[in-house]
């Protein structure tokens, strides 16, 4: 980075000026070396000092516990400062050097007193090298190295279980001298052998709550000689270079956002020089380029290619551009290189509208938040107006050579799974299935004679084992349909499940035209005769299909037997959940208080009578009766 | 390049790094100055590394016990191929 930014960032902030904190997230992003974002850092401490008017926290501060076989200075400085940049506040609390082992074993330790929303765990490189003789028999060799894995992992149980944090969890990096020769990938004994192995394993058996901060991918893409710095070892103990240092920190940055913030969903395309090369307007169906035959057309067919695999992992595939929609539908339709076909695109916007009011619509009919689009386009003037009028939308400006397009879209990380569930990858037929619904919809104006023409079908089911990650998903990412937003972790609903206070059920449905899947969930928790209502969310994808109604009905019917005499039901209001701020109002509840912040409601079992549907209810997993 | 050219290049950067404004002098040493640290000399050798194209030998930096002395080993440092 050119010191006349951190010059020109300087003065801003002596100018007290609050564009100082753009700035700041900006240069930070862009920052590679060390000594820029330290200086950085710097200057942001410094801002905070003179008490510069920086833009709300939107979260409260993550509780984040660094542990480590190392020195976790200055990383934790630089992972506080992306945290801080990417608009999560953190408190942090630090291990002591090379202690993790008892901070973790000993109940009474300050991690536990602390008690970390995340702990980041740095586990010693020392410990994780084969103890015997390179010659040793393969068994031998593996035992040890299963060992380290175990062991690893117990250590992270174990965090886990006495706070419930979430682990993030740092490899090996793996050696980058010629040491041993090709000899090193003929035995496990090798640090390289051992140290890889330990890393495979370590990823394809961390449970759910661990997290992979996969040092040795990061430093293969630094490039293995620049990733270590053995001065900086011998004289303070640091992990790796500090060009690897910016790196992991900015990783482990990124880990914490995404398991507070959900992915994106919709995959926004330009057409002309993003799918294709050249103007399908001029060039016509034989001048696009694309395909085996010129290197610029393989180019534009892997990035299609590449495309169609997010749909795979379940990003929902949409076109909008400047064009002719009858030319460009005839490339869909009848270019026999064309990878994406109509049926991978879920909303097709061909007209000259500007494109920032196309992706609105978007959003509108797909239910979804602007928040979760990525629109890429190789023209700056496209990018300028989306990034302008619709900034909630994520934007990608592809380079000028399409041989790199792949490699900017698979560096965007905004589609980067957690756990895939096989939904996820049913989502484009969902929404397909949506479209023609709504035809017929049109098509039917008696409202009661439609629904019955679905023939809709619901399995209301208690919370199973096999469920959990679906539910843990949906949680974490509904927010238009979700009266209280409370984010649970795969963690928090087995514990959930574990608890006889609560009571919770999920609902999926299916009709004529599709499987839609889990689509709403329920948790209740008892309190003497009164059950609290304490997450109640849907996808909006079935809104005004009577699944409210059947769950409402199964939800008294759960109080009932459990004794209850009332539901007590809160609305707590955030940007994205106004839809359902008279929801309980509509389903027959009283108001009973209302403020700011909430909104409370009330149901008397007595008078609850059950809401005749169209659906055909299936119970499952607990009594039907 | 002098020891005082190279002073005046280091104040630049501690202007930077501080939030207390420090005056560099010949004879300043980091226990003249409450946040220069053990954690934040860290990083301030590999930002003064940078910046003067340098490259210190392990445990060299710890030994000079002032300003000028670091400016000294900055310059020697220089001097090599």
């Amino acid at each position: 980075m050119e010191l006349k930014n951190i010059e020109a960032l300087k003065s801003l902030l002596l100018k007290d000026d609050p564009e100082f904190w753009r700035r700041l997230q900006t240069l930070t992003g862009e920052g590679r070396d060390f000594d820029d974002l330290f200086l950085l850092s710097s200057l942001r401490k410094k801002a905070h000092a003179r008490q510069l008017a920086c833009p709300a926290m939107a979260q409260e501060k993550v509780r984040l516990a660094i542990l480590g076989g190392c020195s976790l200075y200055p990383f934790h400085e630089l992972l506080e400062h992306f945290c801080e940049t990417a608009g999560v506040a953190c408190e942090v609390w630090l291990g002591d050097y090379d202690n993790y082992i008892a901070e973790i074993m000993d109940q009474s330790s300050g991690l536990y007193a602390f008690a970390p929303h995340i702990a980041l765990l740095l586990p010693s490189e020392q410990r994780c090298r084969y103890s015997g003789s390179l010659s040793d028999s393969r068994q031998m060799q593996q035992a040890e190295a299963g060992k380290v894995v175990e062991s690893l992992l117990e250590l992270a149980r174990k965090i886990h279980d006495k706070s419930r944090a979430e682990v993030l969890l740092a490899n090996f990096l793996l050696p980058s001298r010629h040491d041993l020769g090709a000899y090193r990938s003929r035995t496990l004994g090798s640090d390289w052998s051992f140290r890889k192995w330990v890393n495979l394993e370590l990823g394809l058996n961390a449970p759910a709550f661990v997290h992979i901060c996969d040092l040795e991918f990061l430093a293969h893409r630094l490039g293995g000689t620049q990733a270590r710095d053995e001065r900086a070892w011998f004289e303070s103990k640091q992990p790796c270079s500090a060009a690897l240092l910016v790196e992991l920190a900015r990783e482990a940055a990124h880990l914490i956002g995404s398991l507070r913030q959900p992915p994106k969903k919709v995959l926004v395309m330009d057409l002309d020089n993003t799918l294709w090369g050249g103007i399908i307007a001029e060039e016509g169906l034989e001048g696009v380029e694309l395909g085996d035959t010129s290197p610029r057309g393989e180019a534009f067919k892997a990035f299609q290619k590449y495309i169609l695999s997010l749909k795979q992992r379940g990003v929902l595939l949409a076109v909008c551009s400047k064009n002719e929609q009858a030319k460009a539908a005839e490339v869909f339709e009848k270019h026999p290189e064309m990878v994406l076909r109509m049926d991978d695109i879920v909303s097709f916007k061909v007209n000259w509208e500007p494109k920032s009011e196309n992706i609105r619509q978007m959003a509108a009919e797909l239910n979804l938040g602007l928040d979760s689009f990525v629109f890429v386009d190789d023209s700056p003037a496209e990018i300028e107006i989306v990034r302008q009028f619709a900034p909630e939308v994520a934007t990608l400006l592809l380079g000028p050579d399409p041989a790199g397009y792949v490699g900017q879209l698979q560096d965007c990380r905004w589609f980067e799974p957690r756990t895939i569930t096989a939904e996820d990858s049913a989502r484009t037929d969902q929404y397909l299935s949506e479209a023609r619904r709504k035809a017929l919809q049109s098509s039917v104006t008696d409202m009661n004679a439609y629904l019955e023409s679905l023939g809709m079908e619901a399995i209301l089911s208690e919370f199973t084992a096999v469920d959990v990650p679906r539910l843990s998903q949906l949680i974490n990412k509904s927010n238009q349909f979700n009266l209280t937003t409370r984010r649970r972790t795969e963690a928090d609903i087995q514990a959930l499940m574990k608890d006889p206070a609560y009571i919770g059920f999920s609902a999926r449905l299916k009709d004529r035209f599709g499987d839609q899947g889990l689509i709403s969930i329920v948790i209740g928790r008892q309190q003497g005769q009164t059950m609290h209502i304490d997450t109640w969310l849907m996808s909006c994808r079935v809104l005004k299909r009577q699944v409210e109604d059947e769950v409402l009905n199964e939800l008294a019917r759960l109080a009932v037997r459990r004794g209850c005499a009332r539901l007590q039901g809160v609305y707590l209001p955030t940007a994205k959940n106004e839809m359902v701020r008279d929801f309980y109002s509509r389903m027959g509840f009283t108001l009973t208080s209302e403020n700011e912040q909430r909104r409370e409601f009330e149901l008397t079992m007595k008078s609850f009578q059950p809401v005749a549907t169209k659906i055909k209810v299936t119970r499952q997993a607990y009594d039907p009766s | 390049m002098t020891q005082a050219d190279v002073i005046a290049k280091l104040q630049t950067l501690f202007d930077t790094v501080f939030l207390e404004p420090v005056v560099l002098t010949p004879t300043l040493s980091a226990k003249d100055v409450p946040e220069w640290d053990s954690l934040v000399h860290v990083s301030l050798v590999v930002l003064v590394e940078k910046t003067f194209s340098v490259h210190f030998r392990v445990g060299e930096v710890e030994t000079t016990r002032n300003i000028g002395e670091f400016a000294d080993l900055i310059l020697k440092r220089k001097q090599e191929p």
